[in-house]
């Protein structure tokens, strides 16, 4: 592929790519906050961590829901956004919300074996199901609600959703393995080994990401080659694998010979630098297609390949 | 059962802006904020060199992704394909900025309101026509309907000296759009993000 020089225009009078600026970092606070906390409610709902338990949950109900109500227009008008489920992820976000702050509130008085709680079995476990639901569709619905927003061709990928997933996961393990350290608690077998694992793994999948996006729409590829050798080169390779994954790996791998607590603090804070860092980048990052005549396509610096009549989303 | 939109002619297009200016006056939109505007482009390589002009507004998509995205239904698809916002069911989540390929949804930010284009606050003319928007909200080109419901042409169709703006109906069988289209091979920006955008342009 022949070298390719970007063209931001420089306003929207002008020919070029233009930058997505109307979700900004607050909006990118709530995305990471509703994955970390609610990755972190699901690892401890699932290993039995209450502490955990409470520390996801109120990361995602008062971190998530704060920032996103502050970055609303009329965040008065919040509960109209339930509205449509049928069609939008950001309603279906709203449903989910209320289901995990009734459901996983209740569950974490059931762990806690809270006295004055009397529940079946059955109701027990329905609120135990619901809550784990609700908890896993809050940490990834922000992918698919990105995945959707058909603006931004480097969103446009099932992998999105799937990155910030495991993200998402990694995020609840890290901080888990945290509170659990910082507590004086045992971790159980395996959730530093699942670490491990997903560290490599969320490498693997950014450069298949990288690799899908490389045969994407021409905005996503201008935006692939900011993250590469542009704009945001530095802050990729320097936060997010450096920082957020390979030092994270690194550091992990040192605990197992020095188990001291500032190292798991030290992990943990990689792991969110590189995890807040991944997210402010997908938005910033963001290019809409640029408004150019096709037979003035060529008179850019740009090589422009043709396209079939429609081109389907992935 | 209509499809209204516009097929843009970029021979007769001169690049003058008058859409943008009647647009500007017809709507009243704030400070920054232009539902028609033309992009332009110098190609070629010195001496060979030219500009070319691309007068774009909202293309009323057949499948919006601005209407699929907004969560509250404030953003609709009136039956004659005209894509509208309520703004009092906007939550101003800008969802909708995000999903438009083009680019043509415009967000009101907190105090944008308060100040118009003089240095001495707002003109009796933007009092009027600010009193139809919301602060923290979503704005679009309505295609002029308040124009089109009384039987009108969109102002920037009426504006332009060179008629490039050609108004219709995508449904009427045999009608002027489909006509142009078909004789000239026109074509619609950004065909790949498949919105079934109802604006065409004619090459130059």
């Amino acid at each position: 592929m022949a070298t390719q020089e970007l063209l931001i225009a420089p306003h929207r009078f002008a020919v070029g790519y233009h930058r997505q600026s109307f979700w900004n970092w607050l909006i990118g606070t709530a995305f990471f906050l509703g994955g970390l906390g609610g990755g972190l409610f699901l690892v401890s709902l699932l290993t039995g961590h209450v502490a955990g338990m409470i520390a996801g949950f109120l990361i995602v109900v008062v971190g998530k829901n704060t920032a996103h109500l502050l970055f609303l227009g009329r965040p008065e008008r919040f509960l109209a956004a339930a509205r449509r489920p049928d069609r939008s992820w950001i309603a279906r976000g709203i449903w989910a919300m209320g289901v995990f702050m009734v459901t996983g509130s209740v569950t974490i008085l059931l762990q806690a074996h809270a006295p004055f709680l009397h529940l079946s079995a059955f109701a027990a476990n329905a609120f135990f199901a619901l809550a784990t639901l609700s908890a896993l569709f809050i940490a990834c619905y922000d992918g698919f609600l990105m995945r959707s927003s058909a603006g931004v061709a480097f969103w446009r990928t099932l992998l999105l959703p799937l990155l910030l997933f495991m993200y998402a996961s990694l995020g609840g393990i890290t901080l888990s393995l945290t509170i659990r350290e910082l507590r004086g608690e045992i971790p159980p077998a395996g959730l530093e080994s699942l670490e491990h694992g997903l560290l490599v793994a969320n490498c693997l999948l950014l450069a298949i990401y990288f690799y899908r996006m490389s045969r994407s729409l021409p905005a996503a590829r201008a935006t692939l080659g900011e993250w590469l050798r542009g704009t945001y080169a530095r802050a990729f390779f320097g936060l997010v694998l450096l920082v957020g994954l390979m030092a994270t790996l690194l550091l992990s791998l040192l605990h197992s010979t020095l188990q001291t607590s500032v190292l798991v603090v030290l992990i943990a804070a990689c792991e969110l630098v590189g995890d807040f860092s991944m997210m402010m980048l997908m938005l910033k990052s963001g290019l809409f297609g640029q408004h150019i005549a096709p037979a003035y396509s060529r008179a850019t610096t740009f090589d422009r390949p043709s396209f079939p009549a429609s081109v389907r989303m992935p | 059962m209509s499809r209204l939109g516009m097929v843009i002619d970029l021979k007769r297009c001169i690049g003058c802006n008058a859409c943008t200016v009647a647009c500007k006056q017809e709507n009243g939109t704030p400070e920054g904020i232009h539902f028609a505007r033309v992009v332009t482009q110098e190609v070629g390589t010195y001496p060979q060199t030219k500009r070319t002009f691309l007068p774009t507004l909202c293309n009323h998509c057949s499948d919006a992704p601005c209407a699929s995205a907004c969560p509250t239904g404030a953003t609709y698809i009136r039956l004659d394909g005209i894509v509208m916002v309520n703004h009092e069911l906007c939550i101003g989540c800008r969802a909708c900025n995000v999903a438009c390929p083009y680019m043509n949804r415009h967000f009101i930010e907190h105090g944008l309101l308060k100040h118009g284009y003089s240095t001495d606050g707002i003109s009796p003319m933007e009092a009027i026509k600010f009193a139809d928007y919301d602060e923290g909200t979503n704005i679009k080109c309505t295609l002029c309907a308040h124009r089109i419901d009384q039987g009108l042409e969109p102002a920037c169709v009426v504006t332009c000296p060179t008629d490039a703006r050609i108004f219709g109906d995508w449904e009427e069988e045999n009608g002027k759009l489909q006509r142009l289209v078909k004789e000239r091979e026109g074509w619609a920006l950004l065909p790949e993000y498949d919105t079934k955008p109802n604006v065409y342009y004619l090459d130059a």
